[in-house]
């Protein structure tokens, strides 16, 4: 057995053990949870170091030396505070001194929070400007927008600089959705006026389509997953490894 | 009777659900099928992104995909290197959500790699074709910081020239000249999580972005695409399959009157046609009707079941 | 070329210090004991201080942020250029420490990474030094833990070296090297995509067990599904588009019910819309929870 077919072997052994909590809880399930579980862990203590404090942080503290190709860099002493500041998180584990791991969680809050005003602006300022849109038809030539086929540049220049009925319907569609879904959610506390119900009400039916589209698109990429481990066990495993090495090829 | 016959409709046994499912993923695997197929919009436009790099153009990727999501987003990955290959493009790849992300985009172009040498094609090389920045744990923070100081954002950061210890990344031929984040005239993000948003929020309007993103990241990217905040996606297995009949066909290609696919909004886009196009994305494709299919009966079963059930009920 | 950089050492400063030299080690280990006993000096802090002291720290954080956004930003810096008046000291202040800021961040959040490794050795430790009846699945999980730290690093100190690039190509792999991509690639990466794909079972499982159109909003959000789910399948968007284009004839009313046009209609008029607005929402949420965590607003438990 060469060592791709081992590789192979051994992945689809673990797949199943894992798809064997279908049945139900079983120790066989448990035991490649728990290898999982290790081998996620023990990555994760490589790659922090391999790819980003060795570089980010040690290099940095100690300086590096002179190599093929780089000069030596200095080092810079100041980032040894970030120890005792990293240390302070594992006192979430202290009874009695819990509090102070929340600095180094208030530090990073503190910086995910001070981004919230740029995120948000880059975030929703263009979405603002899409969302409003033309809602009253410009010209009444046609109820459709026509046909671009064989249009020279100026005919096709003036059909696009035009908004016809049904592009009006569409925005006008598009605006109130985005209107009546975001009523839906300000207004979460009871309101007595019949008009703001009203478009609470339309805002959470619309709002169905949306999660109708979130779960079609959900189900696709559970299944694709599903696809491609039925693919390695079958395919790969099966018809491509174990019959050809059955078989002496 | 109708009552039972509803509440037996509803109450399929678990494991004969499951059975069911796992045989309709398998058995089409065997048969493998031309499915016909329009590609969606937002997949002809990052088609024809890609397509109009200049050739040698720096692409910034950031790959933050892993074995969880490989049966969509290794396909995309592959697609979209195989694109960038033609276009003789160099990449540099970070990632930012997860640490293993850094070593399965490794893996993945090394398997190219291979494939590669077996046809006898020229390999995508580490260091002068592309390299790896590395994994940055504050997926938030790393791109605010490429988007406001790319060189100290990736400084101190090294990768593997050939027959030489690890160097720094700026040394490298994908780098060289590279100051800000708008020297690169295309970032890329592949990613099955929320790090496209975060790309979005900082780096937005300073390049270029496309995404290739999972099933589930669909509906909110969706909404960066018709804003124009992204110039295009690849979203799920179906736009793999897309992505993959496009790198076959383009897009009016050879003349909008004799293309395969067509479009009113995008001028002649060259296809290269390939064996090697047919990738993950022609292989699950076709099952994934069988496992819609199966959904939807199996939806409309328990519906029909619970009717039947309630008149059963009122007689 | 390359002795010549050798012999050119980088300046020294007030902040850095010359690699391996003994001033660096003193610096670094005066600042190591400082922030230890500034450190120990907090466990004391009486309980009243404790609240200002998380606050003081969470508001210097996001300033910095807030600041580089609203402070004027400095037009065509030059390299070596000298800032004309405090504005401007400010501003390239503000956009020279933004490396150091991110990597802050970043080497930060990766200590508190290690919290939950740390957790993790703590429970399993417990149960296999208290003889817990799990013992054995804890001796598995760290039996895993420390082949694939075994192996990582093994394979991470071999390619160091000069044949660090070649160690991609397969020919020239070693056992560390078959033992790693064994345990990552073979084990990690499927048992990973195992996990995540199990997910559809159940999605399979509830969706014929508890999606019923029992109400308006449960009929309009099965129809959505439903019409998402038939766009996916390119074969029945074909079909029903070419019986759509034989009864249109070319009329172009007719053609827009083709299940690629509806679906497309559907997609750009009110399913981005209704996903607009539900981030605008969160958008809305985000910005008020940003501003009471940067300015400590939230209730205790933040003290106590």
């Amino acid at each position: 057995m060469n060592y791709d077919l081992l590789r192979i072997t051994a992945g689809v052994i673990a797949t199943i053990g894992l798809y064997s909590v279908l049945w139900k809880e079983n120790k066989f399930y448990r035991f490649f949870e728990h290898v999982f579980l290790g081998l996620a862990a023990g990555w994760t203590m490589v790659a922090l170091w391999t790819e980003t404090l060795k570089a980010n942080w040690w290099d940095k503290m100690v300086g590096t030396p002179a190599e093929t190709g780089s000069v030596a860099t200095n080092g810079m002493y100041a980032y040894a505070l970030l120890i005792p500041f990293g240390l302070m998180g594992y006192f979430v584990f202290s009874k009695k001194h819990n509090w102070i791991s929340r600095i180094p969680i208030g530090i990073i809050l503190g910086l995910w929070s001070g981004q919230q005003v740029q995120v948000w602006w880059n975030t929703y300022g263009p979405q603002i400007d899409a969302t409003l849109k033309p809602i009253l038809p410009t010209t009444w030539d046609s109820l459709i927008v026509p046909s671009t086929n064989g249009l020279t540049p100026e005919q096709l220049s003036q059909v696009q600089s035009q908004i016809y009925f049904s592009q009006a319907v569409n925005n006008f569609l598009f605006t109130i959705t985005v209107v009546s879904v975001l009523s839906y959610f300000l207004f979460s506390f009871e309101v007595k006026n019949k008009a703001v119900k009203g478009i609470n009400t339309m805002g959470r039916y619309l709002l169905m389509i949306g999660f109708g589209a979130i779960f079609g698109s959900t189900v696709m990429m559970r299944f694709t997953l599903l696809i491609d481990r039925m693919h390695f066990i079958w395919i790969e495993w099966l018809r491509d490894g174990v019959f050809p090495f059955l078989s002496g090829r | 009777m109708k009552g039972n016959l509803g509440e037996k409709l509803q109450s399929l046994p678990k494991p004969i659900l499951y059975l069911i499912l796992i045989l309709a993923t398998s058995i089409p695997l065997f048969f493998p099928t031309e499915v016909p197929n329009e590609p969606v919009e937002s997949t002809k436009d990052f088609y024809a992104t890609l397509m109009a790099l200049p050739e040698g153009s720096k692409v910034l990727l950031m790959s933050d995909w892993t074995g969880s999501t490989r049966g969509e987003s290794k396909g995309a990955f592959r697609s979209i290197f195989k694109i960038l290959i033609r276009r003789k493009a160099k990449v540099a790849i970070y990632s930012a959500a997860d640490p293993q992300a850094p070593r399965v985009a490794q893996d993945a172009i090394n398997e190219l790699n291979m494939e590669r040498k077996r046809k006898n094609l020229p390999t995508f090389d580490r260091w002068n074709d592309w390299v790896n920045i590395g994994y940055f744990p504050n997926a938030e923070a790393a791109i605010n910081g490429i988007a406001n100081d790319l060189k100290g954002a990736f400084g101190g950061r090294k990768d593997f020239p050939p027959n030489s210890p690890p160097r720094d990344v700026f040394q490298s031929p994908v780098l060289q000249g590279v100051t800000k984040v708008e020297d690169f005239p295309l970032m890329l993000v592949i990613t099955a999580s929320k790090t496209s948003n975060f790309a979005v929020e900082r780096v937005s309007g300073r390049t270029p972005l496309a995404f290739a993103v999972t099933g589930v990241m669909v509906p909110e990217t969706q909404v960066f695409y018709q804003s124009k905040q992204i110039v295009g996606y690849c979203g799920g297995l179906k736009g793999v399959y897309d992505l993959e009949q496009l790198m076959e066909s383009g897009v009016n290609f050879p003349d909008k009157a004799t293309g395969k696919i067509k479009s009113d909004k995008l001028g002649t886009i060259e296809g290269f046609p390939d064996p090697d196009n047919k990738g993950q994305g022609t292989r699950y494709y076709p099952t994934l009707h069988y496992a819609l299919a199966l959904m939807i009966i199996m939806i409309i079963l328990g519906n029909v079941g619970m009717f039947l059930a309630k008149r059963g009920d009122k007689s | 070329m390359i002795p010549l950089l050798q012999a050119q050492a980088p300046a020294t400063s007030f902040w850095s210090e010359a690699f391996n030299s003994s001033e660096l080690w003193t610096k670094l280990i005066i600042t190591l004991v400082v922030g230890l006993v500034v450190m120990v000096g907090l466990l004391y802090a009486p309980i009243r201080a404790r609240k200002p002291i998380i606050a003081f720290f969470t508001f210097i954080s996001g300033a910095y942020w807030v600041l580089l956004y609203l402070w004027p930003k400095p037009i065509d810096r030059q390299p070596g250029e000298m800032p004309l008046n405090t504005v401007e000291t400010v501003s390239f202040w503000l956009a020279d420490s933004n490396n150091v800021v991110v990597s802050f961040t970043q080497i930060l959040t990766g200590f508190l990474l290690g919290l939950g490794i740390f957790s993790l050795l703590k429970i399993h430790l417990t149960k296999i030094t208290k003889g817990h009846k799990d013992a054995f699945f804890s001796i598995v999980l760290l039996v895993s833990m420390g082949l694939m730290i075994w192996f990582g690093y093994a394979d991470w100190f071999d390619r160091l070296g000069e044949r660090g690039a070649m160690l991609d190509n397969r020919d020239n792999w070693g056992f560390t090297q078959y033992g790693r991509d064994f345990l990552f690639e073979g084990l990690l990466q499927q048992m990973d995509a195992a996990m995540f794909s199990v997910i559809a079972f159940y999605i399979l499982s509830a969706a014929y067990r508890a999606f019923r159109v029992r109400s308006v909003e449960a009929t309009i959000l099965l129809s959505a599904a439903l019409l998402v789910l038939l766009s996916l399948m390119g074969a029945v968007s074909f079909v029903w588009d070419e019986n759509v284009k034989s009864i249109a004839n070319g009329n172009p009313f007719i053609l827009n019910f083709q299940l690629t046009e509806v679906a497309q209609w559907i997609r750009n008029t009110f399913q981005t819309s209704s996903i607009r607005g539900i981030q605008f929402g969160v958008g809305l949420g985000a910005l008020a929870m940003g501003l009471r965590l940067w300015l400590s607003l939230e209730k205790p438990g933040s003290g106590s």
